[in-house]
């Protein structure tokens, strides 16, 4: 009941008495000594402790990276991981991945290097071939990249060493059931979930803690009661409804983006962006809705696709169109003990485009993040739904300007028609990423782009705007 | 056929298996039995009066073992600047100290005023918080120009300005310069600024300090490039715990580019605190502790004049720098401003005018030292970008104006403007590899294609010079250096004839554990595997000045050879006793000693095994043994030299730059292993392109670091990168060193700066776009603004 139970390395290990947030980088260095992982920032940025962790899902072994030092112990349990120290075999012979980093000296001081053996070791397990994507979220000072980028190369096409596949048929055998300490909660189900948390409403609901993470490791907050959200089935389904696609809280961004790249390439491309393949293997829908975030990237794109929040409280839940939900900064309507259960998107056709405006592509917070679906009819908007976010202190719907534009045809006249509406719908802060000046500005021209973008004129060809 | 073992041969590196596997053991890494956590209470204002320290709660709370606040250090000495600087009047700079800890004063954000030692880090960070520091916080000087003003808020109050020092190079050239570009037919002028950088070295720094009250010794475990230098700074200046009662270990170090060649106070209070707790201290920083408290780089504003004929012939360069060092003076920020800026300030070129002004600022940010490249980074800058700019005034091709200019490959050995004796080189050989390699004649259609799809092309050019194998004693003490910079090696011949070599050299990537025993295997005729080399302890290094300013091989790997030859020599002596003949008449070819004009011969493992066992050696000639040592100071510094071309992409839109192809030639002189130098020149590049596209440290008007975390500072990532064409096939040997090397590790990092903006300026010219010069780092932001400030 109280242990913590995973496979680490492929031997079993049981953690009693770990409080709920022991980040698994901590435990690896500090408690078992393997100093193989290494701590280059504690905030998920530079990908020198990535490591391997494999879970089951429907029966089927999923192998993820992500960074473990914003990884608490208990999301590990009933999972399997792997580090650096495991991922050359029991016999010492090196992965494909390891002596092709060797063949290209793709290693210098060696510190940020076994981060990026993992990324590299997992990549080549999934069979990916998109290595700037792959590597991403790992930072290198010495080499420039290239010799890596041809080590990925090299070896993506040896076999997976055997030991590589262990893991998903080891972690079948853990029974590790829920979970409940004194200060952790692993429930195994969404009823339990919604009970518990209706009976402990003062408690911290964590996802991938990609963002909860950084409370502890940053801002040195204490959590005195957290549930593990992330391995409750109910909540990781993705499914046809009626209504759309209901989504499941807990699906994290990278799920997130399989399921939605298809139908709103935008989209995808946003997601693509909105952390590196480390965060987005972590990080849950359900947190990134429910942290309330004025420029959480997720919300605006949901919002301007019609999506609907699924709350549940103990039994009863309630609907809500998503852009209700956030009412003030750090504000959002949600009960004590509500949780946010799924969101629903209406099946509909693709004219969605997501703008996201950020200092540098990969792994950045937006300035500004403009979502657009607008519906032209005849020449006429017949439907609109436009939304922001890093324009106001929620992630907000462009009414005025939606207003302006329905009804009229579509053309460059009512779009710059419509820019006076955005000063009416937004009201944005000057801040470190950009002043209120630009964000309006951008705003705008983000309509005019997306004017140019769905209708007959010049193409952009702008797949990034850097501020 | 490329070489297969030895000299010029390309192994694949030895170090690398234990850092692929997770093996590597770096500072962190160390886990001592008892060993307890330092946490520091650092300032949030950049500059503030310490009216008190309340640490009485702190020292209350559970797990905590001591508090230190800057009172304990008080009777302790500062950590010194390495160079005394003279100003133009004679005067020597102000040197204010640095503490240990803040004591009635801190300085910049992060400054440390007090440490707590607990059992836990968790404990430590606790306890820290609950001190009560009362800091009346006063304006602070960020702006160089606004802390010379009169009036300015002191960084420091006790030397009653702002100016560290006013340096003149050389002073009595002087007039002459003045007077030639009062003259000169033709002056070009600009205004520049040389970013300031966060090194960002991927390992935190770190300390881990051990007392022995036993014997009375102290260990330190040190994220360190020269554990020397950090042993006697710490001796000689700080603590005053004698050199033979301190070891400094620098394990595996993950990075350092110039950050870590410095003493910080953390490593004086660990060691401060082991000894009064009696257990071991470690401290790790976080990585808003090094984006704070690590010594930055670079941060020069100046103005560069050109003065030359119509024709394009160079008379003369004149600067005027304001150079930021920051709150406190770092070990080596005295120097990296002058005798590694202004000495390289004639460049590749015949310029009979040279006069290098340079004021050292104090501010409230962090100090400011010596980063990959370290001043000659920022005198490539602003002759390079000058030089361009005028061959574009007179209409003169960019690599012509060059190649014009350069001093002759039978000029050398020759004595520059700036005072430094080039002792080889062939500049205009480096740029007809460079235009081989960039396929100048295709570069319009290429421009015609990228129009096409409204973007503007542009190809931009430089070359550089840079002094390297920062060493001669003579010469740099001269300069004003407070210590000598050779470098020493012991070559220990073990009796079954495999050898340790140790090195003063510190490896942090540059790949030293397999290139060295290339060097010795070479040399001995024997398998390099059987080499082994040992760095970065204190207690098993003859001694050792480290590795940084591309100094290892060119410095610690003539010492090596010196080193070998006395083995050689020994062994012929232990050859001559084996073979019954005279050591005059000991050859010594491919392993085998063997006597001239004879077929009798002993193998180098047969000597080295009678080394050990020297049962008939006549002693009072013949000592046992094969162990030898050398200490080895260079003549002059080396002159590595390169040419560099790239070409980029603007969107005149948005103001977006691609690099599209990079291409360096580099004279590096003799390489050793081409892949390390390839690997070396990769990373060199890449924190160049960095600096001059994305790359800036901002701090406000109040002090505070804006961009302090790798959400605020744009590090490199791969997709900023084309893949780099890189050659060091043009050697010209170094003269002086038995080598013939000139070091590799900085030149990418010195090179490509300019060769990046020089780039965009040509791509806006050419766009008919009419900016001359944009500041780095070249953000879209800064490139839209100047496109349409200029239309």
């Amino acid at each position: 009941m109280g242990e913590i139970t995973f496979l680490l390395n492929g031997e079993p290990v049981r953690v009693d008495g770990a409080p709920a947030t022991r980040t698994l980088l901590d435990w690896l260095r500090e408690t078992r000594g393997l100093t193989g992982t290494k701590e280059g920032c504690n905030e998920g940025d530079c990908g020198a402790c990535t490591v391997m962790v494999t879970a089951l899902e429907d029966g089927t072994p999923v192998h993820r990276a992500v960074n473990a030092c914003i990884l608490f112990l208990p999301q590990l349990h009933g999972k399997a991981v792997r580090t650096v120290e495991g991922i050359a075999g029991p016999d010492g012979t090196l992965h494909p991945v390891q002596q092709a980093m060797i063949d290209h000296h793709a290693s210098q001081c060696g510190f940020c290097t076994p981060g990026f053996v993992v990324s590299m070791a997992v990549g080549h397990l999934n069979g990916r071939r998109d290595h700037d994507d792959v590597l991403a979220g790992n930072l290198c000072r010495c080499t420039g990249y290239a010799p890596i980028i041809r080590a990925a190369e090299a070896a993506r096409d040896a076999p997976v060493p055997g030991w590589m596949r262990a893991d998903g048929d080891a972690v079948a055998t853990l029974a590790a059931g829920a979970l409940e300490t004194a200060d952790a909660f692993v429930p195994d189900s969404l009823e339990r979930l919604a009970d518990w948390y209706a009976a402990h409403p003062d408690a911290v609901l964590v996802g991938g803690a990609t963002d909860v993470g950084l409370w502890v490791t940053k801002a040195l907050r204490a959590l005195d009661r957290v549930a593990f959200v992330a391995g409750v089935p109910a909540l990781r389904r993705i499914e046809e409804t009626a209504a759309g696609l209901r989504i499941g809280a807990a699906v994290t961004l990278e799920e997130l983006h399989e399921a939605l790249a298809p139908r709103h390439p935008g989209l995808g491309e946003l997601i693509r962006r909105y952390g590196s393949v480390q965060v987005r293997n972590a990080a849950t829908i359900g947190g990134n809705i429910a942290n309330g975030s004025p420029i959480g990237d997720g919300p605006p794109a949901l919002i301007a696709l019609g999506a609907t929040l699924h709350l549940r409280h103990g039994t009863e839940t309630r609907d809500m169109p998503l852009e209700d939900f956030f009412l003030d900064y750090g504000k959002q309507d949600r009960r004590p003990g509500e949780l946010v259960e799924a969101v629903t998107i209406p099946v509909q056709p693709d004219r969605l485009k997501c703008y996201k405006l950020s200092k540098r592509f990969d792994q950045d917070i937006s300035a500004v993040c403009g979502c657009f679906n607008v519906t032209v009819t005849d020449g006429r908007v017949t439907g609109a739904r436009i939304a922001f976010g890093g324009m106001a202190a929620t992630p907000k719907r462009a009414t005025a300007v939606e207003d302006a534009l329905r009804g009229q045809p579509w053309t460059a006249t009512t779009i710059a028609a419509a820019g006076p509406a955005f000063d009416a719908a937004f009201a944005p802060i000057d801040d470190m990423r950009a002043s209120a000046a630009y964000r309006l500005e951008t705003a705008r021209n983000m309509l005019t782009r997306y004017f140019l973008e769905t209708t007959d004129g010049p193409a952009t060809r702008v797949l990034e705007v850097p501020a | 056929m490329p070489k297969d073992h030895g000299i010029g041969a390309s192994p694949t590196r030895r170090e690398d298996v234990r850092f692929l596997t997770g093996r590597g053991k770096y500072t962190d890494d160390i886990a001592l039995h008892g060993q307890t956590y330092a946490v520091f209470a650092r300032s949030q204002v950049a500059n503030g009066v310490i009216k008190s320290i309340d640490t009485s709660e702190a020292e209350a709370m559970p797990g905590v073992l001591a508090v230190f606040t800057g009172e304990d250090f008080v009777d302790v000495g500062g950590n010194p600047a390495g160079w005394q600087i003279n100003s133009r009047d004679g005067q020597p700079m102000k040197e204010p100290k640095r503490p240990v800890l803040a004591h009635g004063k801190v300085r910049h954000v992060g400054d440390a005023y007090a440490a707590v030692i607990a059992e836990t880090e968790e404990q430590a960070r606790d306890a820290a918080e609950a001190i009560v520091a009362e800091i009346d916080e006063e304006p602070a000087v960020v702006d160089m120009g606004k802390a010379l003003a009169d009036g300015a808020p002191l960084v420091h109050d006790e030397i009653g300005t702002n100016q560290c020092f006013d340096w003149g190079w050389i002073e009595d050239n002087r007039a002459a310069t003045d007077e030639a570009i009062k003259n000169a037919p033709h002056v070009t002028t600009l205004e520049l600024v040389n970013n300031r950088l966060v090194p960002n070295a991927m390992e935190p720094r770190a300390s881990t300090a051990d007392y022995d009250p036993g014997t009375g010794e102290y260990t330190l475990y040190t994220t360190s490039q020269n554990p020397h230098l950090t042993r006697l700074l710490i001796s000689a200046f700080v603590l005053g715990i004698p050199e033979n009662k301190l070891k400094v270990v620098a394990p595996d170090v993950g990075g350092g580019f110039g950050s870590k060649i410095y003493h910080y106070g953390e490593e004086a209070l660990v060691l401060a605190a082991a000894k009064k707790i009696g257990r071991p201290v470690r401290w790790t920083a976080s990585r808003s502790e090094s984006f704070l408290t690590d010594a930055h780089g670079r941060d020069h504003v100046t103005k560069i004049e050109l003065a030359c004929e119509k024709d394009g012939t160079f008379i003369a360069f004149r600067t005027e720098t304001m150079a930021n060092v920051g709150a406190y003076l770092s070990n080596f920020s005295t120097a990296t401003p002058t005798f590694l800026h202004g000495t390289l300030m004639a460049g590749n070129y015949a310029v009979p005018n040279v006069y290098v002004n340079v004021k050292a600022v104090f501010t409230n940010t962090a100090p400011v030292d010596a980063y990959r490249g370290a001043g000659r980074p920022e005198a490539t800058y602003s002759l390079e970008r000058v030089i361009d700019m005028a061959a574009r005034e007179l209409g003169i091709d960019p690599l012509e104006i060059r190649r014009k200019n350069f001093v002759q490959p039978d000029q050398f050995p020759f004595t520059s403007a700036a005072g430094l004796e080039y002792d080889t080189g062939n500049y205009g050989a480096l740029v007809d590899k460079l235009e081989e390699m960039i396929d100048r004649d295709g570069f319009e259609a290429r421009r015609k294609a990228s129009e096409k799809n409204g973007k503007l092309r542009g190809l931009g050019v430089n070359t550089y010079i840079e002094a390297c194998g920062i060493a001669p004693s003579n010469l740099v003490g001269v300069l004003g250096s407070r210590v000598g910079l050779y470098d020493a090696a012991t070559v220990r011949v073990n009796a079954t004839g495999n050898i340790a070599v140790m090195v003063g050299a510190h490896s942090h990537g540059q790949g030293h554990e397999t290139a060295f025993p290339q060097v010795v295997a070479d040399m001995l005729g024997i398998d390099e595997n059987s080499v082994e080399i040992v760095h970065g302890d204190t207690s098993k290094i003859p001694f050792g000045m480290g590795t940084y300013g591309s100094r290892s091989l060119a410095v610690c790997g003539s010492a090596v050879v010196r080193a070998t030859e006395k083995v050689i020599n020994k062994g012929k002596k232990i050859a001559a006793h084996m073979l019954e003949a005279s050591e005059a008449d000991i050859e010594f070819t491919d392993g085998q000693f063997s006597v001239a004009g004879t077929d009798k011969s002993v193998g180098f493992g047969e000597v080295a095994l009678k080394a050990y066992i020297p049962h008939d050696f006549p002693l009072e000639d013949l000592e046992p043994g094969l162990e030898e040592t050398a200490f080895y100071d260079p003549a002059n510094f080396t002159y590595p030299a390169g040419a560099y071309a790239c070409e980029v992409e603007v969107d005149p839109e948005t103001g977006k730059v691609t690099v599209c192809s990079f291409a360096a030639a580099d004279d590096f002189g003799n390489v050793i292993n081409p892949m390390i130098v390839e690997g070396q020149v990769h990373g060199g590049l890449a924190q160049g392109i960095g600096q001059a596209l994305i790359e800036g440290t901002v701090y406000d008007e109040n002090g505070q670091l804006l961009s302090g975390t790798y959400m605020d500072y744009a590090m490199p990532r791969a997709d900023d990168f084309p893949m780099f064409k890189v050659d060091h096939s043009c050697q010209t040997p170094c003269t002086h060193n038995p080598l013939g090397v000139k070091g590799c590790g900085e030149a990418g990092a010195i090179g490509s700066p300019p060769a990046i903006v020089n780039g965009v300026i040509d791509a806006l010219q050419r766009g008919g776009i009419d900016v001359t010069h944009i500041d780095m780092p070249l953000s879209p932001g800064r490139v839209w603004q100047a496109i349409n400030g200029a239309q």
